[in-house]
């Protein structure tokens, strides 16, 4: 067994953290950090609630071992809002009620992020492709649909103006 | 559900790689993307004592073309080929990465550590398999080179040898009048290993309508991904279109040995074979046309 000293970004602030070579990202992120608006479900990668962006990516961070984190950038869903004002993804999450127990909810909205980085402007497939590793045991997905599509309108509005 | 412990190494290079895992004589896994080794490590499956971290090699993420060759790096991700490597990535090969998983999974899983795995359905196994690709496997004794269908020895067993590293695969650069298409049958639409999976290639005479070669893929159609000789020889000589297409698809249906089990019974995974073959032939047809 081997412990070692991490250093990693997360949410634009930097980490210094003493982990244990067997303990995933989600782990570090929870346990060491505080940060647990990551969620754990499966842990084997099928769910994606452990979603997080690993240099912009989204990672499933249950397979990612925290020591894999060494001097990268990690956002987590506490990253999105800036102060009292949410993120518009969060946002229209939550008008279009597409949150319903919300433990699918941090994992949806930053894949949504990542999607939206690389297609701003993205038809109903693009949407369903770019969440297809996250599941909803709640919504239906519908809303989850509409609220990414709200949001992209949103965003692209405040980018034009 | 919590990792067993172990000592991790990050390398600062392939050569330091290799000396590790020479010198933890068997005790040592390699470590990628994860998505395998992970998964079964927290299912108690594997319990290496020490694991030696790829992921963060550049030399195993490089890809480029070397005379006739194009080479992939056996570090690069599901992603950057579905997202076609600038061009560079035979159609197949980016359709089977595009479909592996889910996009989290995509970000994080290798070329190398498919090819390792070795499941007989696996997603970028059977379009490479397809394409003619070879594995360069190297160890601090050098390096050899393995074709496809000799480093497949049965699911979750290839010819790779304790102290190598898969570092590159080995294509011939796609040329004008040549094609490949990828299918991909399951139950659900992402996070699946297929029922069934057929990639194909072929390559046109200078006419553009008789097929000078073609070789056809099956997955779970036998313990490790597999040629078809039934329907590489139905169409080598014959008129590209419907005709040859559907003679290629009985002769793959008939090479193929499915199981039957729980997600799908034999048959009806054979009559998916001779679908999907006829799909995939379509669009390497389309393909060469198109060049
Ligand atoms: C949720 C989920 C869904 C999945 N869906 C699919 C799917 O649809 N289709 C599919 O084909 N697969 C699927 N997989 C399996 C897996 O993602 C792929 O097989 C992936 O390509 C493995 O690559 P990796 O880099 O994660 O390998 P790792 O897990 O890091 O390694 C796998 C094995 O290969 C060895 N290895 C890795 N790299 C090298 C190298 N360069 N040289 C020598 N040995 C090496 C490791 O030691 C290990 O034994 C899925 C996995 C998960 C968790
Ligand atoms: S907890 Fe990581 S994918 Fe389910
Ligand atoms: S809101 Fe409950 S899992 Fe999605």
């Amino acid at each position: 067994m081997s412990a070692h000293i991490l250093k990693l970004k997360v949410n634009g602030r930097e980490y210094q953290a003493l982990v244990s070579a067997n303990h995933t990202l989600a782990q570090v992120l929870r346990e060491n950090l505080g940060l647990t608006g990551t969620k754990q479900g499966c842990q084997v990668g099928d769910c994606g609630s452990c979603t997080v962006l690993l240099d912009g990516e989204p990672v499933n961070s249950c397979l990612v071992l925290g020591v894999q984190a060494e001097s990268r950038e990690v956002l987590t869903i506490e990253g999105l809002a800036e102060g009292n004002k949410l993120h518009p993804l969060q946002d229209s999450f939550v008008r279009a009620g597409a949150i319903q127990c919300g433990f699918c909810s941090p994992g949806m909205i930053l894949s949504a992020k990542a999607l939206l980085e690389r297609k701003p402007s993205p038809g109903l497939d693009d949407i369903r492709q770019g969440l297809a590793g996250n599941l909803c045991r709640c919504t239906g997905y519908q809303k989850i649909v509409e609220a990414v599509m709200q949001a992209s309108h949103r965003m692209s509005g405040e980018a034009s103006s | 559900m919590l990792l067993p412990s172990f000592t991790y190494h990050r390398p600062g290079g392939l050569a330091e790689a290799l000396a590790m895992l020479d010198g933890f004589g068997g005790q040592a896994k390699l470590l990628a993307g994860g998505t395998d080794l992970l998964v079964n490590m927290k299912h108690g499956k594997q319990a290496p004592a020490q694991l030696i971290d790829l992921d963060g090699l550049a030399e195993l993420k490089a890809s480029g073309s070397r005379g006739d060759a194009l080479e992939l790096g056996a570090g690069l991700k599901a992603a950057a080929i579905a997202g076609g490597l600038g061009g560079a990535a035979p159609q197949a090969l980016a359709q089977g990465a595009g479909a592996l998983g889910s996009p989290q999974v995509r970000n994080r899983a290798s070329l190398g550590g498919n090819l390792v795995t070795a499941r007989p359905a696996a997603d970028m196994c059977v379009p490479l398999l397809a394409l003619g690709a070879r594995v360069a496997l190297v160890s601090p004794a050098g390096e050899r080179q393995v074709d496809l269908p000799e480093f497949f020895l049965g699911p979750g067993l290839t010819a790779l040898h304790p102290s190598e590293v898969l570092t590159r695969v080995l294509l011939a650069k796609p040329r004008p009048g040549e094609g490949s298409g990828y299918g991909k049958l399951g139950l659900r639409k992402a996070l699946e290993i297929p029922l069934v999976n057929v990639a194909a290639w072929l390559a046109l005479e200078a006419d553009g309508k008789t097929i000078k070669e073609a070789r056809v893929a099956l997955g779970a159609a036998a313990p490790t991904p597999m040629l078809s000789p039934g329907a590489a020889k139905a169409l080598a000589g014959a008129t590209a279109g419907d005709d040859a297409f559907a003679a290629a698809a009985f002769a793959a249906a008939a090479d193929a040995r499915p199981i039957d089990d729980h997600r799908g019974s034999a048959e009806y995974r054979r009559d998916m074979v001779a679908a999907l073959t006829k799909r995939c032939l379509g669009q390497a047809l389309a393909q060469a046309r198109g060049n």
